[in-house]
C-alpha cells in the first residue's frame, strides 16, 4: 500500500490527458451517462468502479470512439473525441469486456493482422508481437488456435492486442471478470507492470479488491453519475469509520442487536437479511457491550473498512448483487 | 481507403488458409447447373435455338454471373453478418485507426476479389472444357475482361448484401433474402432463356435488377460485344456507386452508438 502511495504522488504531477466535462449519453429516453467530469493524470492507473448499468461502459465507449456522446465534453490524449476520432484510436489501446479476438486466426496471427490496422512497419509488428507474448507469458501458445484457449489467456492475449501499437492510454473494461482467482491475480500484475512503465491505465470493475490493489485513484458510478471519487484512501477515510463489525444471526436477533449498538456505532448498514455491518472508530468496546448483552449472535468478524463499505453507505447496497 | 485495404488483407489472411475448402462448393455448383441444364435439357432444344448458340454455350456466361453474385452473396450476408454479431470482429477493428466505413468498403472490395477469383476459375474450366468436347463455350479474346468485371458484378452485389445485412437482426432471416432476391434474380435475368421473349412488364422489370446487366456483360464479352455493353456497364457502375453509401451510413450506426 506504501508503495503504492509514493508513487501516486509522481504520478498526480504528471498532466491531464483524459477530461470529461458533463459528459453524458443517452439512448433515446434512457440516459446511460448523466453528466459526469473527471480528469485523468498521464501515468496513473484510474478506475471506474460501480455495480452493472452504473453507465462504466457507456464512458469506456466514449473514450475509445465506439460510442458517441449526446452531450458535453471530452479529450483523450488530450485530443477532443468529436474531431480526432482516427488519431486518438491511433494513441490508445482498448481491452473490450468481451472477448473479441478473431477465432480464425492463430494467437501470433492476431496480433500481426491488428498491427496492419495501424499501419505499422511489418518489422516493427513482428518484434512487438514476441515481446507482447511474451509479456502476457503466451510465447508458448504462439501456433494455438485462440478457441483452444483458457479464459484467462484470453484476456492476456486481449492485452497483448491492445499494447500493439504501443499506447500512451490503455482502456480496459473490467479486465478481470470472470477469470479464476490465479487467472486474475496474473492479470493484476500484468497491469501493474504496465503502470510501472508509465502508461495510464483506464479501467472499469465492479470487484472493490481489483479497484484497492490496483487504481492510485477512482470513482465510483451510480445510476449514470459519479457519486464520489478519490484515492482509495482517502474514500475510505471520508466516507466510512475505519472499522468494521459483521454481525451475522437471524432476523429476529439482528433486529434486538441493531437497538443495542445503534447509538454507539457510527453507522450500521444492514445487508440482505441476516448481516449487519457496524462502523465504528472503537470495535473492541462495542464487542464487549454485545458479549455482556443477552443478545445471541452466530458469528462476528472483525476487519478494517475497504471500497465495499464505502460503495454500501453511499448507495445503501452492495456492489456486486 | 488505407483502413479497407487492411480489412481485405485481413480477409486475404484468413482466405489463404481456407481457400481449398471453399474452392470445391463455388466449382461445383455453377457445373451442375451446366451439366443439368446444358446438357440435359439443352438436348431437347434445337441446334442455332437461343441466338445461333448452343444451349450450353448460351448459358456459360451466365453461369459466370451468376456465380459471381453467389459468392459476393454469401459473403456479403452469412460471413458478415457473422463477423458483425457472433465474433465481433468488427468492433475490435474499429477500435483501431480503422474506421466503420473503412470496413464495411474492406469487405465490398473483399467480397469483389472473392467473386473475381473463383469465377476466373470457373472461366478457365469453361475455356477447358470447350477445348475438350471441340465445342468453344467461350469465343471471343474479350473474355479477358470477364475478370475484371467479375470483381465489379461482386463488389455490386456485396452492396445489395451487405445492405440487407446492415438492416436485420437475426440470422435466420438470410432465408428471405436468398428465396425473394438472389432466387428469382438467378431465374430471370436471362441466364437460361431470353427474358425479352417474355410479355411485358417482365422484361422492363427485369432491366431494373443487377443481375440481368451481368449476364449481358458476361455474354458479350464472352462472344465479342456490341456497344450496347457499354450500356450494362454504365448501369453497374451507377447502380453500385449510388446504392454503396447506404449500407455504410447503417452499418457505421450499427456499430457506433
Amino acid at each position: 500500500m506504501n508503495t503504492k502511495n509514493e508513487r501516486n504522488t509522481e504520478t498526480r504531477s504528471g498532466e491531464s490527458t483524459l477530461v470529461a466535462r458533463d459528459l453524458r449519453k443517452a439512448y433515446g429516453h434512457f440516459e446511460a451517462v448523466k453528466g459526469v467530469d473527471f480528469n485523468i493524470f498521464g501515468g496513473e492507473c484510474f478506475g471506474f468502479l460501480g455495480p452493472n448499468g452504473a453507465g462504466k461502459t457507456t464512458t469506456m465507449k466514449m473514450i475509445y470512439g465506439a460510442v458517441i456522446p449526446t452531450g458535453g465534453e471530452l479529450s483523450v490524449a488530450s485530443l477532443d473525441v468529436y474531431r480526432n476520432e482516427r488519431e486518438i484510436k491511433r494513441r490508445i489501446g482498448v481491452v473490450p469486456q468481451e472477448n473479441n479476438l478473431d477465432d480464425e486466426l492463430e494467437v501470433r496471427e492476431n496480433l500481426l493482422i491488428y498491427g496492419r490496422y495501424y499501419d505499422l512497419p511489418k518489422k516493427t509488428v513482428l518484434q512487438r508481437t514476441d515481446e507482447l507474448l511474451d509479456f502476457v507469458q503466451l510465447s508458448d501458445k504462439v501456433d494455438a488456435k485462440v478457441e483452444q484457449l483458457s479464459g484467462g489467456m484470453k484476456r492476456r492475449l486481449l492485452i497483448a492486442r491492445a499494447l500493439i501499437n504501443d499506447p500512451e492510454i490503455v482502456v480496459l473494461d473490467e479486465p478481470s471478470t470472470g477469470l479464476d482467482p490465479q487467472a486474475r491475480h496474473l492479470v493484476w500484475d500484468r497491469l501493474r507492470a504496465l503502470t510501472a512503465e508509465g502508461k495510464t491505465l483506464v479501467l472499469t470493475t465492479h470487484y472493490m479488491e481489483e479497484a484497492a490493489r490496483l487504481c492510485d485513484r477512482l470513482v465510483i458510478m451510480e445510476g449514470g453519475r459519479i457519486i464520489a471519487g478519490g484515492t482509495p484512501k482517502d474514500l475510505i477515510e471520508e466516507h466510512v469509520s475505519p472499522q468494521v463489525l459483521e454481525f451475522r444471526a437471524s432476523p429476529d436477533v439482528l433486529e434486538r442487536l441493531l437497538t443495542l449498538v445503534e447509538p454507539l456505532a457510527d453507522a450500521v448498514e444492514r445487508t440482505g437479511d441476516e448481516v449487519l455491518l457496524i462502523y465504528t472508530e472503537d470495535a473492541d468496546t462495542l464487542v464487549a457491550r454485545v458479549q455482556e448483552s443477552d443478545v445471541e449472535v452466530e458469528n462476528t468478524v472483525y476487519r478494517q473498512a475497504g471500497l465495499e463499505d464505502v460503495f454500501l453507505r453511499l448507495t445503501g447496497r452492495s456492489l456486486i448483487e | 481507403m488505407r483502413g479497407a485495404f487492411r480489412v481485405w488483407q485481413r480477409n486475404v489472411t484468413i482466405f489463404r488458409k481456407f481457400w481449398i475448402s471453399g474452392l470445391f462448393p463455388n466449382f461445383i455448383e455453377p457445373l451442375i447447373y451446366l451439366a443439368a441444364l446444358g446438357l440435359g435439357l439443352g438436348t431437347f432444344i434445337q441446334q442455332g435455338g437461343i441466338s445461333g448458340q448452343s444451349y450450353v454455350e448460351y448459358i456459360a456466361p451466365g453461369l459466370l454471373a451468376s456465380n459471381a453474385m453467389f459468392a459476393a452473396s454469401f459473403e456479403s450476408t452469412f460471413n458478415t453478418f457473422v463477423k458483425l454479431r457472433f465474433d465481433k470482429i468488427y468492433d475490435a477493428i474499429i477500435t483501431t485507426p480503422v474506421n466503420a466505413e473503412d470496413v464495411v468498403v474492406g469487405e465490398y472490395l473483399w467480397a469483389g476479389t472473392r467473386a473475381a477469383l473463383y469465377g476466373t476459375g470457373f472461366l478457365a474450366m469453361l475455356i477447358a472444357l470447350g477445348t475438350v468436347f471441340g465445342e468453344p463455350l467461350i469465343t471471343s479474346w474479350w473474355a479477358l475482361f470477364i475478370p475484371p468485371m467479375l470483381l465489379v458484378i461482386g463488389i455490386m452485389f456485396s452492396v445489395l448484401g451487405t445492405l440487407f445485412t446492415s438492416l436485420i437482426s437475426h440470422i435466420d432471416l438470410f432465408a428471405y433474402y436468398f428465396t425473394l432476391v438472389v432466387t428469382p434474380l438467378f431465374l430471370f435475368s436471362g441466364i437460361f432463356f431470353p427474358v425479352e421473349n417474355f410479355p411485358s412488364p417482365v422484361p422492363q422489370v427485369a432491366w431494373f435488377t443487377p443481375l440481368y446487366h451481368a449476364v449481358n456483360v458476361c455474354r458479350e464479352l464472352a462472344t465479342g460485344p456490341s456497344p450496347a455493353v457499354f450500356v450494362d456497364v454504365a448501369w453497374i457502375l451507377v447502380f453500385t456507386g449510388v446504392l454503396a453509401l447506404i449500407p455504410i451510413q447503417i452499418m457505421r450506426r450499427r456499430l457506433i452508438g
